[in-house]
């Protein structure tokens, strides 16, 4: 039974929303490097309604005080809907001298910014750049400067359609559907659970700070990251061979990293500035490319560098996916052509360093190389040692390993961590004899064993019985759904791994007991209960997050904008797998409601899938 | 058959209920297993329960959580323990899906082979005959979300079992009413109390009020201090006690 608890009444404060004003259109990018933006003026976009706000964002970002209640009141909504519910005046409208009243239209221009895009027919970058984006301005708050966006403000002239077609579009002409400069409110609400749970577990991404609802299912995407310049905002004057821009976009991105407190040893000189950039680049992405595949998550990485942000942020869910198993061969099937897959991202992080190290070159000596001639540069050598570091950590991490731990195993025992890292791959990469076939959107080739399992269920195993599994039990704990009874078959290969795969566990957690001076049991708790967290059984895949919005949204006339914020706040706790958060703290006692028991069992149905 | 009701309350407060608990335990190095209500968020409640046992010196836990799925392998290691604890929340759901995880009958095998089962609120109202006493009184009882037609317990003892019982007239007028359709006791424990079946003996720990057929009686009304004070008298049976009309 549940025990009964009193809550206390709130006492809405005084509010005022003087802040969301100075997000006018304005940003420091428009100054710093004027030919990476094209301006549009904007009107009044009307017949939308917020649904959804983000209170906690906007706390973060100074939009909203602290002592805020989350309720959107109507003072708020009409205060969010002024910000940003607006429609670019396009080419389209002025090439049909389109007039719209006065007052309708805002005092500054708001941006599109130029980057390169590789489904573009420039492979420069000179007419590409955010297609149905504009960029709201940006906001300081606390020492950090956030970058506030757009989607589905208008059909922009960096769209590819506008060059595929070679004209200008009518932003919402139903005939282009993506060129049509419009955004769609599922996209909106899979980004937002996506990247709200990304966020909780401490990656680097964008995150939604709202959402405005038109009809028939269109929507204003409101995003908000510390900084939303991608390596393609850089790529684009590298490949124009535009020394000046690529200048000025490199130092406007220093300066802003410097500013928002990420670069703060960055030295003063031109030259050491560089190099102190392209290390930090090298770094960011090393770590960056190692956590995604290390969290089996696959996101489109290629030559452009326009999936990612230069921070390491994951940006545009729109191919995101996380899965439950290491399904390494899956491709998304992109009409014409196949995604890379979650191997070959780190080969695409390793060449976007690449680039980093040929551009630092270009600006330092005022000649571009060739990008061959950087396949073997200190930066790509740093970006491998740094991508082995990183896995080994998030190996030791995912093991339920504490940092103190973790430092002690790969500086006293890293021959040990290697070993177990290798005997990891070894099942996490077994794959179905089944062999590669066909998904909804693309191919796979199944991967059998899930590894969340035997991390979750072997320190508690070792921890009651004190000696080893046997080959049966051990594989009883570690298959997954995928694996037939052909897959699971003990070769004498199979079961040394086994053996060895318990072993290395073992000394391990008595390395550590000794180098602390505990008894193993302790450590083997001590696993046990932050493994539970970490590896927990119901984690999300993409497939789950796509029903999960589907769900959301046939419910969405009857769930308010306040009902849906607490609901993904109920969630995002759910799967925040930090286990110092979780376990180490007092929590008050949870009633699950309807719609969060129907969300868990999507989570538990889709959990080994894509 | 040794089993142990724990009515609820905090670390604190079952400090000596723990100890009597783990007197119950023929080892020193005790194996406990802990099976949630629920395994939504049970991780906070497997901490709690881990650092509740640790200060006594038990070093061994299993966490299993019973309505995911689950493999053979933990099933078997967590029927090896020497104590397994049900823990509190929802009854109905707890009781759902003990049923369709086919807990009830191992459990039951567990319990007469000599392990020790422990209930905390939802978890001791399951070992009782019927779990009807999850549904009152209005203000303070489990929604049946799970639409649980069969109430029926796992019938370990003769008596049914109230627990976060406040001694009050909101309580009391349920309690007495439910007693009447009953022709076993109904023990009603505050927070901090339990009931301790060790063969054919039964110990209250901590106050304790039973209700018999529309009547309320004392059983214990003293608080345990540095030892737990209760007696012992026939299993489901009242004697020596106070009866308030």
């Amino acid at each position: 039974m549940t025990k009964l608890r009193k809550t206390k009444k709130q006492v809405t404060p005084q509010q005022n929303y003087k802040r969301f004003s100075s997000v006018d259109g304005r940003h420091p990018l428009q100054k710093a490097v004027p030919d990476s933006a094209v301006n549009y003026s904007v009107r009044t976009r009307k017949g939308g309604k917020v649904a959804f706000f983000n209170f906690d964002l906007a706390k973060e970002m100074g939009l909203i005080q602290k002592n805020h209640p989350n309720e959107l009141t109507p003072e708020l909504e009409q205060e969010i809907l002024n910000t940003f519910s607006i429609v670019i005046i396009n080419e389209y409208d002025i090439e049909n001298e389109i007039k719209f009243p006065k007052k309708e239209i805002r005092k500054h221009q708001y941006m599109a910014t130029r980057y390169l895009q590789l489904q573009h027919p420039n492979k420069q970058g000179k007419t590409s750049g955010d297609g149905r984006s504009i960029w709201n301005g940006s906001i300081s708050h606390r020492g950090k400067r956030w970058d506030i966006s757009s989607s589905g403000t208008g059909a922009t002239c960096l769209s590819p359609a506008t060059h595929l077609h070679g004209k200008h579009w009518k932003t919402g002409d139903p005939t282009i559907s993506y060129g049509c400069g419009y955004s769609e409110i599922d996209e909106g609400m899979g980004t937002l659970f996506f990247s709200e749970i990304f966020n909780r577990n401490h990656l680097e991404t964008e995150r939604v700070l709202g959402i405005i609802e038109f009809s028939n299912g269109i929507a204003i995407n409101i995003r908000a990251q510390q900084n939303l310049i991608r390596p393609s905002h850089m790529f684009n004057y590298l490949k124009q061979g535009d020394l000046e821009n690529l200048d000025l976009m490199v130092e406007y991105y220093i300066d802003r990293e410097i500013e928002n407190g990420n670069f703060q040893d960055a030295p003063k000189s031109k030259k050491k500035r560089l190099d102190y950039f392209l290390e930090k680049q090298t770094e960011i992405f090393a770590k960056m490319s190692a956590k995604l595949e290390d969290e089996y998550i696959f996101c489109w990485l290629d030559w452009d560098g326009d999936n990612i942000l230069m921070n390491g942020g994951i940006i545009d869910y729109g191919s995101i996916r996380q899965f439950g198993l290491f399904h390494s061969e899956y491709r998304y099937d992109d009409v014409d052509r196949y995604s890379t897959n979650i191997i070959e991202q780190k080969n695409k992080a390793r060449y976007t360093v690449q680039t980093f190290a040929q551009l630092v070159d270009y600006i330092k000596t005022g000649e571009r190389k060739s990008l061959k001639d950087f396949s073997k540069s200190k930066a790509v050598k740093q970006f491998d040692s740094c991508f082995m570091e990183s896995k080994f950590t998030n190996l030791l991490e995912k093991t339920g390993f504490t940092e103190e731990h973790i430092e002690f195993l790969s500086k006293k025992h890293a021959k040990l961590v290697v070993e177990y890292q290798k005997v990891f791959s070894y099942f996490e990469r077994t794959k179905s004899k089944e062999g590669l076939h066909e998904v909804a959107d693309g191919i796979n080739w199944s991967a059998i064993f899930c590894m969340r399992d035997i991390l979750r269920e072997l320190p508690q195993l070792f921890l009651v019985r004190g000696e080893n599994l046997s080959y049966d039990e051990f594989i009883n704990v570690i298959k997954s759904s995928y694996a037939t009874k052909e897959d699971l078959e003990l070769g004498s290969h199979r079961k040394k791994m086994i053996n060895e795969f318990q072993s290395i566990y073992w000394k391990m957690t008595k390395l550590i007991a000794a180098h602390k001076k505990v008894e193993v049991n302790k450590v083997l708790l001590e696993l046990t209960m932050r493994t539970s967290v970490i590896n927990k059984y119901d984690r999300v895949t993409g497939d789950s997050i796509s029903t999960i919005v589907d769900k959301v949204l046939k419910h969405r006339p009857r769930v308010k904008p306040i009902q849906l914020y607490s609901l993904l706040q109920e969630f995002c706790d759910y799967q925040n797998f930090d286990p110092a958060k979780c376990i180490n703290v007092d929590r008050p006692t949870k009633v699950q409601s309807k719609f969060m028991k129907n969300m868990l069992q999507i989570v538990r149905d889709y959990r080994e899938g894509l | 058959m040794k089993l142990v009701f724990y009515s609820g309350g905090d670390f604190e407060e079952n400090y000596e209920l723990d100890k009597l608990t783990l007197s119950l335990c023929d080892t020193n190095t005790p194996k406990m297993t802990f099976i949630p209500s629920c395994s939504y968020e049970s991780e906070y409640d497997f901490k709690h329960f881990v650092d509740q046992f640790s200060r006594h010196g038990v070093s061994q836990f299993l966490h299993f959580p019973i309505d995911i799925p689950f493999d053979t392998t933990l099933l078997k290691e967590a029927f090896k323990s020497d104590v397994i604890h049900l823990d509190g929340g929802n009854t109905f759901y707890f009781l759902k899906y003990l049923r369709s995880s086919g807990m009830m009958p191992l459990l039951k095998e567990f319990v007469a082979k000599g392990g020790i089962l422990t209930g905390l609120s939802a978890g001791g109202i399951i070992m009782t005959p019927q779990i009807s006493t999850a549904g009152f009184p209005e203000f303070d009882r489990d929604d049946n979300d799970v639409r649980l037609h069969n109430l029926k317990g796992m019938n370990l003892v003769r008596f049914e079992f109230f627990p976060h019982y406040k001694n009050s007239k909101r309580y009391d007028r349920d309690l007495r009413a439910h007693s009447l359709t009953l022709d076993h006791p109904l023990y009603g424990l505050p927070d901090g109390s339990g009931i301790i079946i060790e063969d054919h003996s039964v110990k209250f720990h901590g106050p304790c009020y039973g209700f018999f057929k529309g009547k309320k009686m004392i059983i214990n009304s003293r608080l345990p201090l540095k030892k737990y004070s209760s007696f012992e008298n026939e299993v489901g049976t009242i004697v020596n006690c106070d009866t308030i009309n």
